[in-house]
């Protein structure tokens, strides 16, 4: 009923004075990944923002599986009128292509603007022989096999990230991937894997409490939150730096117009005191990179991956 | 067809299912093929099992597989009809067709009462759907205009 | 007491007894309608309320939870179409008891069993929750594949009939179970270069196919014209019994003991709980045959058993920080967005928002007999007054949107279709269902956990057995496959001295 009214009044408007009126109905954001995770976390905050700053409701849509490939792929069919967004993290752009055939490209969508970035850590018990980043590594290096590490699953960026770290070292670990960050919290707490390999937010606490040492994270730079774990730059690996990060796209051929009103919603929103607060709370930082210039990001990101998944091995 | 019938041809495509998807899996690397290709060949076991087993000692009694052959016919055609048109008419235009049409498919004759019921349950479904969880359903052609 | 005091003014605060009030009402709606779920309902309403105190945002998601479970509870036993995934095992026994004309006794037994069950469940969750919550962490990969093979154990008491067919069915759903990306090494299986298949199928898709269409289509088959009148339902009527009440006592134990036991496991879910408790209360009954012939016994087990899940599930999520499922994962997002730290400090450092939403699990499971029993009888018993051939495209309709929400794909409705007219056609060739839906939900669990556990003990499978807790679910699950085969031998025998 309601989108008969609406299609009645889009003809007699004509589709040039729709998109000056911009947004006019709800918007729907797809998310590859479960309800409840980081990423999903993070764009319903990101949503309530955006409602009010763009005066309609959004919808999310959670279309988790494949390491974020189902949802993304299932995108491609949005149309492309504006009321259908993404909100990702990079991994199923940029690393899950890399090791299953997908078939989308890094630019087979609008780039709208990256929102926020992490790294992911890895942490071990308290009784582990190793107070730093460098003696951790130093441990793994010295006892090829002995040790495992849950991460996040098989094909996506955090089990790169680590394997790039370990490949620099001439480290040998046993992976054990599981079915998300808290999966892995969970086996790492009972003792069953000896390294959490995982995003910051779910081991926070943990660590805050002693109950976990987490010795390195995988971007250049420390993290402020984890202060006992080094930087990769630290160590002498910061060309290895892998991050996690979090970006809005838009669906081939949206207008111009409209990816630059959300563009200016998003910086407004992504700012906002109350979104960087929600980001500090889960050891995120904002990062805002728009339009073509988050393009080439995910396309470089893209090429570097494609080089390192190469000489892992790990690459389709 | 009796039950003995039923149940060998059953037991037989239960032993093609599971010898197929044993193929398939023969062509997975390592344990991600082990235990499908197990799988498929227990189902085929089982499946051969079953038709054997009616071979020898099925009951040579009928069962009928539908009570009312026109009904069901008419039940599955229109319901397929109205999966294929969601997408195309959109979601609430197709239900609302399909709430109309089944019941007079399947001898209903009060289109007064008939209609009002449809409009009655559309309401309810657009007032949980689109008012109170604001989830977008298919629009179809709706939206292009 | 300073704190009971601040928990019981905020919980009985308006905004939250109206936000308990309301979501129980709408969790019976949802659970009762097939295709609507409560991790979809929560997922969409839970946005409506992040400017609004965190503690009107936890009773809605409490109502929801707890009243969904025993809505599924109601279409399961007026047409045996289970609301929810885990209101399958309601159907055994709900639906014989409506055939037998009892609908009314078996709704008002649903309705207490599944209060009971959330209410035990939410005392556990108050009482001995961290202590349960650190009792978790014991169980890796290897106690994981023995609770799923346990589960697989009580298929046996599932099966029917027909041990072949039944064997058969579960094979069956293991395979269905392997479709999709292989998490361990990342090879997608039987995905024929489908995108959509990666994930999996989908089981709430499967299960309204397999659950619902076969029931539509009986109905349609009968093409009642008139609808039934008032008096040929019979409801609003039953008394529950002081005996039958006292009867049902070791049943609601058990399921409690057992809804709770798999709700703190993070990845076991409702579903399981109820057909664990429906296997255990019909091998402990001494009449286990009358059971799936309409046995109260098997309608209070498994609907206390899927509610007891409940608050548990809470558990790991507020004692740990780890979710256990998707309600528990939503939950904890709602919790960051209002700027609280999900972990073993969340209670510590925020007691009275933690001990509130506990009060609200606890009342929210007592509400289900005040909105329950009345939403029940007085608005889903007069959908049956419709004429049965306006209820099929109704059902039908319903069956579409809730599957289609769900990943918000078309080819999810013909997967839905095909799984009903599969499971028409089977069931008419007296091949049980339930089996192959508990090789769907278990056999990923077995597959991962019992590689995951390989693994981790460098490919020695006796690590499996020498661990404390996977010694000793093993041994159960030996129990569990001998103990019908011990009574079948000791009637026989019983009837051989008899002779």
């Amino acid at each position: 009923m309601k989108t008969l009214m609406l299609g009645a009044a889009a003809l007699l408007l004509g589709t040039t004075a729709a998109q000056a009126d911009y947004p006019e109905r709800p918007i729907e954001i797809t998310v590859p990944a479960p309800a409840g995770g980081g990423t999903d976390t993070s764009a319903r905050m990101l949503s309530t923002l955006l409602e009010a700053e763009l005066g309609t409701s959004i919808a999310i849509l959670n279309a988790a599986g494949g390491g974020g490939s189902v949802g993304v792929t299932q995108f491609m069919q949005a149309r492309n009128d504006g009321y259908s967004l993404l909100a990702t993290w990079n991994s199923p752009i940029t690393t899950v292509p890399q090791m299953q055939p997908t078939a989308y490209a890094p630019d087979s969508f609008v780039p709208v603007a990256s929102t926020s970035q992490t790294a992911y850590t890895l942490c071990v018990a308290p009784d582990f022989p190793a107070e730093t980043g460098e003696e951790f590594l130093a441990e793994l290096a010295a006892n090829p096999g002995r040790y495992t590490y849950g991460n996040d699953g098989i094909g996506g960026t955090m089990q790169l990230a680590a394997e790039r770290i370990f490949q620099a070292r001439g480290i040998e670990t046993v992976a054990v991937p599981f079915g998300g960050a808290g999966e892995t919290l969970q086996n790492f707490l009972g003792g069953h894997v000896d390294i959490y390999g995982g995003s910051i937010s779910p081991v926070l606490p943990y660590a805050e409490a002693g109950e976990a040492k987490c010795l390195l994270v995988t971007s250049a730079e420390a993290v402020p939150a984890l202060p006992q774990a080094a930087g990769l730059g630290d160590l002498g690996l910061g060309d290895e730096e892998t991050l996690l990060w979090r970006m809005v796209l838009a669906p081939a051929g949206t207008d111009q117009a409209i990816v630059d009103r959300l563009i200016a919603a998003l910086e407004t929103t992504v700012t906002s005191p109350e979104y960087v607060e929600f980001l500090a709370g889960v050891g995120e930082v904002p990062n805002v990179v728009t339009g073509a210039a988050l393009g080439e990001r995910l396309q470089g990101e893209f090429d570097a991956l494609a080089e390192v998944a190469q000489s892992l091995g790990l690459a389709q | 067809m009796t039950a003995r019938g039923q149940d060998i041809v059953l037991g037989v495509l239960f032993a093609g299912l599971g010898l197929a998807a044993a193929w398939q899996a023969m062509g997975y690397r390592g344990a991600s093929g082990t235990y499908p290709l197990v799988l498929g060949l227990g189902l085929a076991t089982l499946g051969l099992l079953l038709a054997l087993r009616s071979l020898w000692s099925g009951a040579r009694v009928p069962r009928p597989l539908v009570d009312h052959p026109r009904h069901v016919a008419v039940t599955v055609v229109v319901g397929a009809g109205y999966l294929a048109l969601v997408p195309v008419l959109g979601f609430y235009a197709a239900s609302a067709l399909v709430a109309l049409v089944l019941p007079a498919a399947l001898g209903f004759r009060r289109p007064v009462f008939a209609l009002l019921a449809a409009a009655g349950f559309m309401v309810v479904v657009w007032l949980v759907f689109t008012g109170l969880l604001a989830k977008p359903l298919p629009t179809g052609f709706w939206s292009r205009w | 007491m300073e704190l009971l005091t601040q928990i019981a003014g905020s919980v009985l605060s308006l905004g939250s007894v109206a936000a308990m009030l309301g979501a129980s009402l709408l969790g019976v709606l949802i659970g009762a309608l097939p295709g609507l779920n409560p991790v979809m309902a929560i997922a969409l309403l839970l946005p409506l309320t992040y400017s609004m105190e965190p503690l009107i945002a936890l009773g809605m998601v409490a109502g929801i939870y707890n009243g969904s479970m025993y809505g599924g509870a109601i279409p399961a036993i007026l047409m045996r179409i289970p609301g929810t995934p885990a209101a399958i095992a309601t159907t055994f026994d709900g639906f014989p008891m409506t055939q037998r004309g009892e609908a009314a006794r078996a709704l008002k037994i649903a309705c207490w069993s599944s209060a009971i069950g959330g209410t035990a469940s939410a005392l556990a969750l108050m009482t001995i929750g961290p202590l349960l919550a650190r009792a978790t962490l014991h169980f890796g990969p290897a106690e994981y594949f023995w609770i799923a093979m346990f589960g697989m154990a009580s298929i046996g008491v599932l099966v029917g009939d027909d041990a072949l067919k039944g064997l058969m069915a579960a094979v069956l759903g293991l395979l269905l179970g392997t479709v999709g990306l292989d998490n361990l090494s990342g090879i997608p299986r039987f995905t024929f270069g489908e995108p959509w298949l990666l994930s999996g199928l989908d089981l709430i898709v499967i299960l309204v196919g397999l659950y619902a269409l076969p029931p539509v289509i009986a109905l349609a088959e009968q093409a009642d014209l008139k609808g039934l009148s008032a008096a040929a339902l019979k409801l609003g009527r039953a008394r529950l019994g002081w005996a039958e009440i006292r009867g049902m006592v070791p049943t609601w134990m058990r399921s409690s003991f057992i809804g709770i036991g798999v709700g703190i496991l993070p990845g076991a879910g409702g579903n399981i709980a109820a057909f664990l408790s429906y296997s255990a209360a019909k091998s402990a009954s001494k009449d286990p045959d009358s059971f799936g012939k309409g046995n109260p016994q098997g309608v209070a087990a498994a609907e206390c058993g899927n509610n007891a899940d409940n608050a548990a599930s809470m558990i790991p999520a507020l004692a740990l920080g780890i979710p256990g499922n998707v309600v528990a994962a939503l939950v904890l997002g709602a919790l960051l967005i209002h700027g609280l730290q999900p972990g073993p400090q969340l209670f510590h450092q925020n007691p009275a928002l933690v001990g509130g939403f506990m009060a609200q699990m606890l009342i929210t499971s007592l509400l289900i007999l005040l909105v329950g029993g009345a939403a029940a009888t007085r608005v889903f018993a007069q959908v049956q007054r419709l004429p049965g051939v306006l209820l099929v495209p109704m059902i039908l309709v319903l069956m579409a949107v809730g599957v289609y929400v769900i990943n918000g794909r078309v080819v999810d409705l013909w997967v839905m279709f095909a799984a009903g007219l599969a499971g028409y056609l089977l069931e008419k060739l007296s091949f049980p269902l339930a089996p192959v839906v508990l090789g769907l939900i278990l056999g990923p669990m077995a597959e991962q956990s019992v590689r995951r556990a390989l693994l981790i003990s460098r490919g020695d499978a006796t690590e499996l057995l020498t661990r404390p807790i996977s010694a000793v679910i093993a041994v159960a699950t030996l129990g569990l496959i001998l103990w019908p085969l011990l009574r079948a031998f000791q009637r026989r025998r019983r009837a051989a001295a008899r002779d």
